[in-house]
């Protein structure tokens, strides 16, 4: 997590599972279409959103990520 | 030993470039563990940078790449195959995707652009240190395919495998190959006879050696996977056996019952035993038992009095019959919408004299009820004034369908000149929304039938409804902005076409999707059109959307082609990311078996020595060719035994490490 503390903002770092065939393929998608999203999401490839055990998740709570994002 | 990574960050000359500061991504990363050597290049996909990607590799002795640079699903092979190239592995490889997934979605944000570049190479970076190699495995290919419906499209399918060299199942579920084209009078533009160019065809497909047509049967099952389909046909009951009838038709013209004929479009009818037409492949009866009087009450049975090869059989049942193909082509074509089921403003089907495009081609057929004579089935009369419909179910996102079904405005343009030409004094108004004709020598052929006298009228229909023996058409046309009412003695509705019903079913047993109107989807809209995202199953025709006869037929010989490229081959390649179940781990409970979806998790008996004896135990045991490697099995084992290759737990752990830090 990270706070800038002049602006009190919040950074929310987010790790997201994205299935291969459908998530990952429409975060493509937006990258194509030149759509504009917000940095902090970093994406994890999957080849099926039944992949993501939920040790993962809990996982990237423990190592200090602020959400988790599971797709597909 | 130490491991000896190899980065390469690409500019994909200002893509990524010309947002994310690369050599600073360089400078970043270079000092991750592992990491023996590190650059950037202008496009790592260009001959010189896969290049410089091999040399790096035996100058270094890397032993694992990654790549950052575009999606890996764009170039995810061509890197594998470059580190194949130099020595490695290929699968010792890993991608970040700092394209698709950084510059073009953060392009306003540069400096956060790179920070995410560099995380993004860190994640890969982390996986690549934990992969390991992988080896593809082989598997036979059965050299067969099976073509589902006989219409045009089947039949084309069929006659191009064959021609390649092999072996076809065409099956169809009506009596006879054909399907809708062998209705059809002419076929626009060129008014060629629909019957002298698709029945050379169908006979054609009869005669092929690598052909075995399967009629009045259909696909109950399907199991397996590319290469290697394991399906069941239903051969339904024909109460004929066709192996020593001869066709001579006497029990055809002798049968007492007499129904309405679906070939026919209910415009005619045919006996119970019937041959749905002349030109019929196979040209032997079959009994139609909802309406037999013997197999209805057990009275009658004078077709197998008369047959003089005993070839009626009352005691033929279904049967099922398995076979094993390589390729499945799907070609179930379409059927016209039940309009009668929708426009009440059209009568819902209560007027004779409101009739579809299909049920005009078999008035306007020389073989048709009629022999050719245009007569309106109220009272046999001929219509001076026909009015024609069109988007009837079409274009009509309010009752129908929001889809345009293409061969409308060129077979009305057809009939229309059909009526001026033979009906001496005819007249032919269209109510049209707008005339599409895209086609070689189409709008021609439209510009022929509007100077010939045929009046379209730009609007549509609100009414129709009978006064004496016309039906008033109350109608507005848009273009003058006045209310029209003709008094037609006949009206031709063009109506949508759907998929054919049954083909939800076909989808659902081979594995492929279908759209909101029920059509086929396939694997890409412009680039893959004849195949589907389930292996070794492909489209033709009209299942796939509405088409007209040369369009179905070029998907055809498309579909053909992809079919015989992979029967070519004596063996395919399996992905090796695939689930490895550790027997030793393995307490033999099954769970994994529950939760995998293609059915590729099987029990297997192992024999163990415990304390020096032989001890027996289940595990589980994974079918190579059918796992697909999705991976649910290694989250529902609860001992660890299950683990998917090139998506471990180690490697997917590491990499949520990598983003957290």
């Amino acid at each position: 997590m990270s706070i800038d503390t002049e602006n009190k903002e919040f950074y929310p770092n987010i790790v997201g599972f994205t299935c291969n065939w459908c998530s990952y393929t429409g975060a493509d998608l937006a990258g194509v279409s030149r759509m504009k999203y917000k940095p902090n999401v970093k994406v994890i490839r999957v080849p099926c959103s039944g992949r993501v055990n939920p040790a993962f998740v809990l996982r990237a709570f423990q190592k200090g990520a602020d959400g988790v994002l599971v797709s597909g | 030993m130490a491991k000896r990574i190899g980065l390469f960050i690409c500019w994909c000359g200002s893509n990524i470039g010309g947002v994310v500061d690369v050599p600073r991504v360089v400078e970043e990363t270079k000092n991750y563990p592992g990491v023996a050597f590190a650059t950037d290049y202008k496009y790592m996909c260009s001959e010189p940078g896969q290049n410089l990607i091999i040399s790096k590799v035996k100058e270094h002795n890397l032993d694992r790449v990654v790549v950052a640079s575009c999606t890996p699903m764009l170039h995810e092979p061509t890197f594998r195959k470059a580190i194949a190239r130099a020595g490695l592995n290929p699968y010792m490889f890993d991608m970040a995707n700092i394209r698709e997934q950084c510059s073009w979605v953060h392009s306003n944000d540069k400096e956060a652009a790179t920070q995410k570049a560099i995380a993004l190479v860190k994640r890969a970076l982390a996986k690549v240190s934990q992969v390991e190699p992988l080896f593809e495995s082989s598997i036979p290919i059965t050299k067969k395919a099976l073509v589902v419906g006989a219409g045009i499209a089947g039949i084309q399918v069929a006659l191009d495998i064959a021609d390649s060299g092999h072996e076809v199942i065409l099956l169809e579920r009506e009596s006879t190959i054909g399907g809708n084209m062998v209705k059809l009078d002419k076929t626009f533009p060129t008014m060629d006879c629909s019957a002298c160019i698709s029945t050379p065809k169908m006979v054609q497909a009869a005669q092929h050696p690598n052909i075995t047509i399967m009629t009045y049967a259909e696909l109950v099952d399907v199991q397996g996977y590319i290469g290697n389909f394991e399906i069941t046909i239903k051969q339904k009951a024909r109460y004929v056996d066709h192996t020593i009838c001869t066709g001579c038709g006497l029990c055809t013209e002798k049968c007492p019952t007499k129904v309405l004929s679906s070939f026919e479009l209910g415009m005619g009818k045919r006996k119970a035993i019937y041959i749905e037409f002349p030109q019929a492949v196979p040209n032997k009866p079959v009994i139609d038992p909802d309406n037999c009087r013997y197999l209805k009450n057990g009275k009658c049975g004078i077709c197998k009095k008369l047959c003089p090869v005993g070839a009626v059989d009352f005691e033929q049942k279904d049967e099922l019959i398995e076979e094993k193909v390589g390729a499945i082509v799907i070609a179930t074509g379409y059927d016209l919408i039940k309009w009668e089921e929708i426009y009440g403003e059209y009568g819902y089907g209560r007027f004779k004299d409101v009739i579809t495009g299909l049920q005009f081609e078999r008035l306007v057929n020389a073989s048709g009820p009629t022999n050719g004579l245009i007569q309106r089935p109220s009272d046999g009369k001929e219509p001076k004034t026909v009015v024609f419909i069109k988007c009837v179910g079409s274009r009509d996102e309010a009752k129908a369908k929001e889809y345009c079904s293409r061969a409308c405005c060129m077979y009305t343009a057809k009939h229309a000149h059909q009526v001026i030409e033979k009906i001496e004094g005819g007249h032919a108004y269209i109510f049209y929304m707008d005339v599409r004709t895209p086609g070689k020598a189409y709008d021609e052929f439209y510009r022929r039938t509007v100077d010939e006298g045929a009046q379209y009228i730009r609007g549509r229909v609100s009414k129709i409804y009978q006064s004496g023996d016309k039906l008033v058409v109350m109608g507005a046309d848009t273009l003058l902005g006045s209310a029209v009412h003709i008094e037609a003695d006949l009206v031709v509705l063009a109506t949508a076409m759907v998929p054919t019903e049954g083909s939800e079913k076909i989808a659902q047993l081979a594995g492929v999707n279908i759209d909101k109107d029920g059509f086929f989807i396939e694997a890409h809209p412009k680039l893959r059109p004849v195949e589907t995202m389930t292996g070794g199953v492909f489209l033709a025709g009209a299942c796939q959307g509405p088409k007209d006869i040369p369009d179905t037929v070029s998907q055809a010989s498309g579909a053909a082609a992809k079919v015989a490229a992979l029967l070519s081959n004596e063996e395919m390649a399996t992905d090796p990311m695939i689930c490895h179940i550790d027997e030793k781990m393995c307490s033999g409970c099954l769970v994994c078996k529950e939760v995998c979806p293609y059915k590729a998790i099987s029990e297997k008996t192992i024999t163990e020595r415990i304390a020096g004896q032989p001890v027996e135990r289940m595990v589980a045991s994974v079918n190579t060719g059918l796992c697909q490697g999705c991976g649910n099995c290694t989250v529902a084992c609860r001992a660890g035994a299950a683990n998917l290759k090139g998506y471990t737990n180690l490697q997917l752990l590491s990499e949520v490490d990598a983003l957290c830090r």
